[in-house]
């Protein structure tokens, strides 16, 4: 799936993440800011980008900002944020969850 | 705990709701309510708590957001402080505006620092932040791009200026010929505001196309990092002399450490300025700022015969309709415009537009 624009989703509320995907000319590329980076870094990076590797996005630029979220939320928010992103909005990839 | 309560809208219209807003961030140590200030708020939300008083508030103009005050009293530590720029972030989204920037005190740095925003430049009264889908080095990656694209030396002795040209006449040409001289590179970086009686892309053409036979000279938009509505807003609207001094320290600042830095920019010219404060206070604050990390050179301007040559002149000159009287003060690729358009400007200026400014 291609990324044609920039787009959000998720909040900075507690026990979410807020995303942020761009284009990118090639690869993932993931800006991480969160109070438990330190513990659970790789994992969130890990769930971000395997979720964006099983909707086929192969280039993008990823800003996100963790506040606690579970692995389920951010998976839904990768999604929401990816679908935004790639104007797909009206044809959601379900078979993704 | 108390029901967390949803964001909405105030509107500030409202003299009730105003008066609540004001007093609320006044209880916070936010005093500037100057009418310049305000006119530029696009939307301002607010949390109320179960007492119906106001807790929380922020509001955006344009892509900046302003007049973010939380009390912390009845919640959980920035619980609501994220809550409201959640909302102001998904406001902006909805608006198709992702790159955005905050003007805030140091002491509230750190919280913008935690969801995301980094810091761009720094005193003792505030910190400019940015955060979204591309950045400060983004930029100077794109700006030096254009240099390699040149084949010009990415380091050596680089110069830069930064002006807004409106328009770009023989004393900017004479200051870019200067550094050029001195220079192996030298980056024209241009004002990058709609707010001046010749458009950005107008701007940027002209210098453009009046610096095309100097081989060292690469133009590029200022983008918002320098002299922008972002940056230093006191260039485009009155300010007090101690607002211009803070955000020409912040723009100073942003440029050394951010710009000038990653180009390796070691002079910084300036044209000599015996007209506008502002820009006298500014070109202080530079020579106060930039040593030693970057030098600055200031230039005295270029006068034909006995007149000091600016851009305010020309404007006048378009507007009385006696464009022949600065034909000597500007390049040729510069008045054929100025003779091409002469009815558009005079339109422009017609409908408002502002040509006694910068």
């Amino acid at each position: 799936m291609e990324i044609k624009k920039t787009a959000i989703a998720g909040t900075l509320e507690s026990s979410d993440i807020q995303l942020m995907i761009s284009q990118a000319d090639s690869g993932i590329t993931i800006d991480l800011q969160s109070d438990v980076k330190k513990v659970f870094g790789d994992q969130i990076e890990a769930v971000i980008t395997t979720t964006l590797k099983a909707m086929g996005v192969t280039a993008a630029k990823v800003k996100a900002v963790d506040k606690g979220a579970l692995d389920c939320v951010i998976k839904a928010r990768t999604i929401a944020a990816v679908q935004r992103a790639a104007e797909t909005t009206d044809t959601p990839a379900w078979e993704v969850l | 705990m108390p029901i967390e309560q949803a964001v909405q809208t105030l509107n500030l219209n409202d003299p009730a709701v105003f008066k609540e807003w004001q007093e609320f961030l006044e209880s916070l140590g936010i005093t500037n309510f100057q009418a310049n200030e305000l006119q530029q708020i696009d939307t301002t939300l607010g949390i109320y708590n179960e007492r119906g008083n106001l807790i929380a508030t922020g509001s955006v103009a344009g892509n900046v957001l302003k007049y973010v005050g939380v009390c912390n009293k009845f919640s959980t530590q920035g619980s609501h402080f994220n809550s409201i720029v959640s909302a102001l972030m998904n406001l902006l989204a909805q608006r198709g505006v992702f790159h955005l920037f905050v003007f805030t005190k140091v002491k509230y740095a750190t919280s913008f620092q935690h969801v995301g925003f980094h810091e761009l430049a720094r005193t003792d009264l505030g910190v400019i932040l940015e955060t979204g889908d591309t950045d400060v080095s983004d930029y100077v990656h794109r700006v030096a791009q254009v240099a390699a694209d040149r084949q010009l030396p990415p380091t050596g002795k680089v110069g830069a200026i930064v002006m807004n040209a409106n328009p770009f006449t023989q004393g900017h040409r004479y200051l870019v010929e200067q550094a050029a001289r001195e220079n192996d590179l030298v980056y024209v970086f241009v004002v990058n505001d709609d707010v001046s009686l010749f458009t950005t892309a107008e701007r940027l053409a002209l210098v453009k196309a009046g610096t095309q036979d100097l081989a060292n000279v690469v133009v590029v938009s200022g983008d918002q990092y320098m002299v922008s509505y972002v940056t230093f807003p006191a260039y485009f609207l009155p300010t007090q002399d101690d607002a211009i001094r803070y955000q020409t320290t912040l723009d100073a600042r942003l440029f050394r450490d951010q710009i000038a830095a990653a180009l390796h920019i070691t002079t910084r010219y300036l044209g000599s300025e015996p007209f506008s404060r502002t820009t006298g206070i500014y070109n202080q604050v530079l020579q106060t700022e930039l040593p030693p990390a970057v030098s600055v050179k200031v230039i005295d301007r270029q006068t034909s015969g006995d007149t000091v040559i600016t851009a305010t002149q020309v404007r006048r000159a378009i507007a009385a309709d006696q464009l022949a009287t600065v034909r000597d003060w500007v390049p040729a690729t510069t008045y054929q415009f100025m003779q091409q358009n002469l009815k558009m400007l005079q339109a422009r200026i017609q409908e408002g537009m502002n040509i006694n400014g910068n």
